[in-house]
C-alpha cells in the first residue's frame, strides 16, 4: 500500500532553506573529500620522501591549478567540519530552535568560505 | 544467543561516525597549529613534524578515523542513491571497492608515517 503523495523534484525550481543548503553541501563536500583521500596520501608520501618531492608538491600547490584545488579542498574540509559540528550540536539537542539553527547554518557557510580564502589568499 | 548481523549495526556505525568526527575535530586544529607555528616550512621541518612517536600515533589514529568515517559516509550515500530492486549487488560491489581502496590506504599510511625517522 503506497499512498499517492504529490511530489516535486525539479532541482532547478526547488528552493532549499539555508539549513538544507548547508546540509546538502555537507554531503557533497564529504563525498568529494572521500574521493580525494588517495591523492592527498600520495602528496603526503611525496612531500615526506625527499626535498625534491617536497618541492614538487609545493610547486604544484603554488601553480594556479594546484592553488584552485588546494582552495577547494580546504573549503570542503572546513565546510564539512563546521556543518558537521552543527549536526553534532543537534544530536545533543543544542541549536535546534529555528532562528538558532539558521544562524549556525549561515555561520558555518560563511566561516568556511572566509577561512579558506584567507589561508590561500595569504599563502 | 548469538546475534547474526542486523538491527544494531546501523546504530554502531552512527555512533562511530560521531566518535571519529570528534577525534578529527580535535586533531585538525592541533596539527594546524603545530604546522603553522614554524617560521618557514621546508622539507626538513615538515619531516621533523612527523618524527616524534606521539605524532605518528596521533596521525595514524587520524587516518583510521578519516578512512572509516569516509567509508561509512559513502555507504550512507550509496544507500540513498543506489537504491532500487536490482541495486543490491551494485551497492555491495561499491562497498567492496571502497573497503579495499581504504584498507590499502591504511597500510600505505603506516608505511609513509613510519618511514620518517
Amino acid at each position: 500500500m503506497t499512498p499517492q503523495r504529490p511530489f516535486f523534484l525539479d532541482l532547478r525550481q526547488i528552493r532549499l532553506p539555508i539549513g538544507g543548503f548547508v546540509s546538502i553541501l555537507h554531503r557533497a563536500t564529504g563525498a568529494g573529500l572521500a574521493l580525494a583521500v588517495p591523492f592527498l596520501l600520495y602528496a603526503l608520501a611525496l612531500s615526506l620522501e625527499s626535498p625534491e618531492g617536497f618541492a614538487a608538491v609545493a610547486g604544484f600547490f603554488g601553480g594556479w591549478l594546484g592553488w584552485l584545488i588546494g582552495l577547494g579542498l580546504t573549503w570542503a574540509l572546513l565546510h564539512h567540519l563546521f556543518a558537521g559540528l552543527r549536526h553534532l550540536g543537534f544530536d545533543v539537542g543544542w541549536g535546534e530552535e529555528k532562528t538558532r539553527a539558521r544562524q549556525t547554518a549561515w555561520l558555518s557557510l560563511v566561516a568556511a568560505l572566509v577561512l579558506a580564502i584567507l589561508f590561500w589568499g595569504l599563502s | 544467543m548469538r546475534r547474526v548481523g542486523g538491527a544494531h549495526r546501523g546504530l554502531d556505525m552512527w555512533l562511530f561516525q560521531r566518535a571519529s568526527a570528534v577525534y578529527m575535530a580535535l586533531f585538525i586544529p592541533v596539527f594546524a597549529v603545530c604546522a603553522l607555528a614554524v617560521d618557514t616550512m621546508d622539507h626538513e621541518t615538515w619531516r621533523g613534524l612527523f618524527a616524534p612517536v606521539w605524532m605518528k600515533v596521533a596521525s595514524l589514529l587520524f587516518v583510521v578515523s578519516l578512512l572509516s568515517h569516509a567509508w561509512i559516509g559513502l555507504r550512507e550515500i550509496f544507500i540513498d542513491y543506489v537504491h532500487c530492486a536490482r541495486c543490491v549487488w551494485p551497492r555491495l560491489v561499491l562497498y567492496f571497492i571502497f573497503a579495499v581502496l581504504y584498507l590499502g590506504c591504511l597500510v600505505w599510511a603506516i608505511d609513509i608515517l613510519w618511514s620518517v625517522q
